[in-house]
């Protein structure tokens, strides 16, 4: 029982200690996020632009394939890289996340799953080598999936 | 006997015309609205006239639409009688695209872009009021501008339009491919890019001699990017296909998916015909390159 409060003392102090901490903490936190969103959104270029050149008979269809099912996986890991508190200042990059994004979550999230599905779907595509459905779902993941992002919650920086 | 078997005849064959007439001009009516729709969506009108953002309903009107000479908010569009533009003639919506002027007379503000509209042909006019038409008629009141004094005197929009607007259809450039002229027309006349990509002078003119080159103070104080074939500062080292691609997925050769205001955009250029985006892409890469102070993007 003694313990038991011990062990609670302890731990208060501990999240004592690291609200304490968590100032300088977060800026170096948002840096963080901030490369990694730019990192991730690169790949998913990358990985968009290797599907486009299979489409363009400029690639081949294995790329396409490992490309897409990247694509799967970063679309679903988007939630994470947007973690309360980095909108705003970007001073590496051309774009900030607009503000909406946190204070309207649900809506947010409702895009990000969007995109995650198209991705998958462009993945199944992909995997059938069709390339009127790889295009179809191609246009809809770009236009729709990324595009229907960039446009609502992202904007340029003006310098 | 055969004269009066021949009028018998006459007389079927009228009444089976007077009988088809109706369901004829019908379906030529029908076809003349799927004509207007894709000419609306080219030239985006749904864009401006809903309030998306608060759920509005489609060309109902009420978007805000921040300028640097105040907030305008954009009319309702549908056919409802009262509230949007369900009583005016043909010649009044061609008048309101062609002159600017409203159907009392009055002057549109330049926000309307119908300094690009005007070069519309009268035949598309009517193909997109035959559409606007066909849509359900949403009863919406419109909000009033949010500008000021001396901006808001309508009347001195006369002045403005004597120094800076020339009314006209557009007219096809001679010895100029097909693809040339109907790219030049979408992009001068239907979509309207130069109201956007096309800097501003301070009576809020676009500058004739840098159509295209960029704007630093664009819709929403966005700059919006020079789109002439400038090497360095514009989008010169695009193909054609590079701008096809971007105006079908939105996909910039750097993959990137654009946004913002151009993602918009992209929604409705996407669903244009092959034909019209490369169209586009002849004409955007004939044009004189321009240079602007700094990259547009």
């Amino acid at each position: 029982m003694f313990c038991v409060t011990k062990f609670r003392m302890l731990g208060a102090a501990l999240a004592i200690a690291v609200v304490g901490a968590s100032g300088p903490a977060l800026a170096q936190d948002k840096e963080t996020v901030l490369k990694d969103r730019q990192a991730t959104m690169k790949e998913q270029g990358k990985n968009t632009g290797a599907v486009k050149a299979y489409l363009d008979g400029k690639g081949d269809l294995a790329q396409a394939k490992t490309a897409a099912a990247d694509l799967t996986q970063t679309t679903k890991k988007i939630p994470e890289l947007f973690p309360p508190g980095t909108d705003g200042p970007n001073p590496t990059g051309d774009y900030v996340a607009k503000a909406v994004i946190w204070t309207d979550w649900n809506k947010f999230l409702d895009a990000q799953k969007a995109a995650a599905a198209k991705a998958d779907a462009l993945l199944v595509a992909v995997s059938s080598g069709d390339k009127t459905a790889i295009e179809a779902a191609f246009n809809d993941l770009g236009k729709n999936g990324c595009g229907g992002c960039h446009t609502t919650f992202r904007e340029k920086i003006e310098k | 006997m055969t004269a009066g078997l021949d009028g018998i005849v006459r007389q079927i064959l009228s009444a089976a015309v007077v009988a088809l007439l109706p369901a004829l001009s019908l379906s030529a009516a029908a076809d003349e609205a799927s004509r207007g729709g894709y000419l609306a969506n080219a030239a985006g009108c749904e864009d401006c006239h809903t309030d998306r953002d608060h759920g509005g309903q489609p060309y109902a009107g009420g978007r805000a639409l921040a300028t640097p000479f105040g907030t305008f908010y954009s009319p309702n569009i549908t056919p409802n009688p009262e509230t949007g533009i369900g009583r005016w003639s043909d010649e009044q919506f061609l008048r309101a695209l062609r002159d600017g002027v409203r159907p009392d007379g009055a002057n549109y503000f330049p926000v309307f872009p119908y300094p690009s509209f005007t070069k519309i042909t009268d035949a598309d006019a009517r193909a997109i009021k035959a559409y606007l038409f066909s849509l359900p008629a949403t009863r919406q009141a419109n909000r009033a501008h949010d500008i000021s004094f001396p901006i808001s005197w309508r009347f001195l929009q006369n002045g403005w339009k004597l120094l800076f607007f020339s009314p006209g259809p557009f007219r096809p450039a001679p010895g100029r491919s097909e693809a040339y002229n109907r790219g030049a027309y979408l992009v001068t006349a239907l979509a309207h890019c130069g109201e956007c990509h096309t800097p501003r002078n301070w009576f809020g003119a676009m500058e004739p001699d840098r159509f295209l080159a960029g704007n630093p103070d664009g819709p929403d104080g966005k700059s919006v990017p020079n789109i002439t074939p400038d090497p360095e500062t514009g989008i010169g080292n695009w193909s054609g296909e590079d701008i096809a691609t971007l105006l079908k997925t939105g996909q910039t050769p750097e993959f990137d998916f654009v946004g913002g205001a151009m993602g918009e955009v992209v929604r409705n250029t996407s669903r244009l015909d092959d034909a019209d985006r490369r169209a586009i892409a002849v004409y955007l890469k004939s044009l004189p390159p321009i240079h602007s102070q700094k990259k547009g993007r």
